[in-house]
């Protein structure tokens, strides 16, 4: 067997041990990268920035666990933003497994971090069965859709939700999202109720996402941990998504490279064998 | 009476809900049974999941039951379904006021702990362990091995640098404007293009579907043909 082909049929598992190599050599050598933010992103942040303060945001949890690194840096970035501008937010999520807990978790720490109090502030409303008409229904009347919040008070004890019945009382949503569920945002809340939608979604579902941005129908867009970085750079926090940069770097290009040598091989291989 | 009755519920259904959003009807009867309609699916999404569970843990038990291969699988299965539905289900004021804190689904409660500390680790675990697949993947198979597929692993190799920035770095020392025109030209380009194509041949497709529904002519949904 000839170098080319032996380099061909590499075991599988020197890959797997470069691979875990990639991943946690930024661990033990942190490195920091200057992040520079694309059109989409900015487009956002600015949507978000010219919000009057002290108005309405719904903010969606619609992510399950396993995307976690690259949606919960999103959404935490935008927690920033908009308790920052004093911007009171309603929370929920579209996903039966952990959306609840998480959109809990993430805005209470980040509530904490403002000083902002619960039910005044933000109302984080949980999850309800059969998105689609969630997503249509709250456009009449969240009450009817949300008799309750996510720890079952009701809406009508709840300060913040005596104002804020219906879409029409929001100014924006923000939907951070790791599936299909973005297209409903879109097709249904802001094709029938006008409302500006703007998205962060996971790496692999960005490109779809540019279809809506172009047409306007999307405000703004955040794709992947670079997108969550990039919010995290305009909004001056540079935390988890920010880090893991360099793990993503070192990723990518050492993908790169494997295809690289995988074709390099390939060719090589397929010469020597028509030569013979 | 089998057939016509569901088809006659999906019809006015449909027509209500077709007419609502084309309309403005938050104030007649159109808009009041729309939303109706739509509690009702809300509530009628809740029970599948009730139907889900018990058949869930019917089926598995049935594995346990007959020792079936696999039938540890099963049994953690099950149990698995009952340490996240009980812990859940206990009303706060049920327990002692110093564990009322476990009972529910807030933080701090067992339901809670069991996704925080099991549940999220091991489906990140799971995710994760692509990243190694997808590796050794594209050594074996992303080969240029026609014009189409050198196009695919040029276009793929360019936006893998562009979406990092030590790629985006090295594209820069190539060309300051080269991030700049894989943005404009592939992303908001060559790409919204297909990808719009494809939204709208989907979304074409789901209007013909619907229509079918509707008009009673497409009746898989009820479990024939």
């Amino acid at each position: 067997m000839s170098f080319w082909d032996r380099i061909s049929r590499l075991d599988r598992r020197w890959i797997y041990l470069l691979v875990w190599l990639t991943v946690i050599t930024p661990l033990f050598l942190p490195a920091t990268f200057p992040i520079s933010v694309t059109p989409e992103a900015r487009q956002l942040y600015d949507a978000v920035q010219a919000l009057p303060d002290s108005c309405v945001v719904l903010l969606t949890f619609d992510t399950y666990p396993n995307a976690l690194a690259e949606t919960e840096p999103m959404a935490r970035a935008a927690l920033h933003h908009l308790f920052r501008k004093h911007i009171r937010v309603v929370t929920l999520t579209t996903i039966p497994l952990g959306g609840p807990s998480i959109a809990e978790r993430v805005t209470r720490e980040l509530a904490a971090t403002y000083r902002k109090t619960y039910g005044v502030d933000f109302v984080n409303l949980g999850y309800k069965p059969n998105y689609v008409s969630v997503l249509k229904g709250l456009g009449t009347s969240i009450e009817s859709i949300y008799p309750t919040d996510n720890s079952g008070t009701p809406l009508a004890q709840l300060p913040l939700m005596q104002n804020v019945k219906s879409y029409s009382d929001m100014k924006f949503i923000f939907v951070v999202t790791d599936n299909g569920i973005i297209d409903y945002w879109i097709s249904i809340v802001n094709a029938q109720f006008k409302i500006p939608v703007g998205a962060g979604v996971t790496a692999v579902m960005a490109p779809k996402q540019y279809a809506y941005v172009g047409s306007g129908q999307m405000t703004g867009l955040l794709g992947g941990m670079k997108g969550a970085a990039e919010y995290e750079e305009l909004v001056d926090k540079h935390a988890l998504a920010t880090r893991g940069m360099g793990i993503q770097s070192l990723i990518h290009i050492l993908l790169i490279v494997l295809i690289g040598i995988g074709n390099l091989a390939y060719f090589m291989g397929r010469r020597k064998r028509g030569a013979a | 009476m089998r057939t016509t009755v569901p088809v006659a519920i999906a019809f006015v259904s449909g027509i209500i809900m077709l007419v609502s959003f084309f309309f403005r009807t938050e104030d007649n009867v159109f808009g009041d049974a729309s939303q109706q309609l739509l509690i009702w699916s809300s509530i009628i999404g809740g029970f599948s999941f009730l139907l889900g569970a018990i058949s869930i843990v019917r089926v598995n038990w049935r594995n346990v039951r007959l020792k079936k291969s696999g039938w540890g699988y099963n049994l953690l299965t099950v149990l698995a379904v009952f340490a996240m539905l009980v812990p859940a289900l206990i009303k706060k004021g049920w327990l002692p006021e110093s564990m009322a804190h476990l009972a529910g689904r807030d933080a701090g409660s067992i339901y809670d702990w069991i996704f925080i500390y099991v549940a999220t680790p091991m489906s990140q675990t799971m995710f994760a362990v692509l990243a190694f697949y997808i590796a050794s993947a594209a050594y074996r198979a992303f080969r240029a091995r026609s014009a189409e597929a050198t196009l695919l692993l040029i276009t793929a190799s360019l936006v893998m640098l562009w979406r990092v920035p030590m790629g985006e770095a090295l594209l820069n020392s190539i060309h300051p404007g080269l991030p700049g025109w894989i943005n404009t030209y592939v992303m908001s380009g060559i790409n919204l293009s297909v990808q719009r194509g494809i939204l709208l041949g989907a979304a074409l497709g789901a209007a013909s579907f619907s229509l079918r529904i509707l008009l009673g002519i497409e009746r898989t949904y009820m479990g024939r043909g």
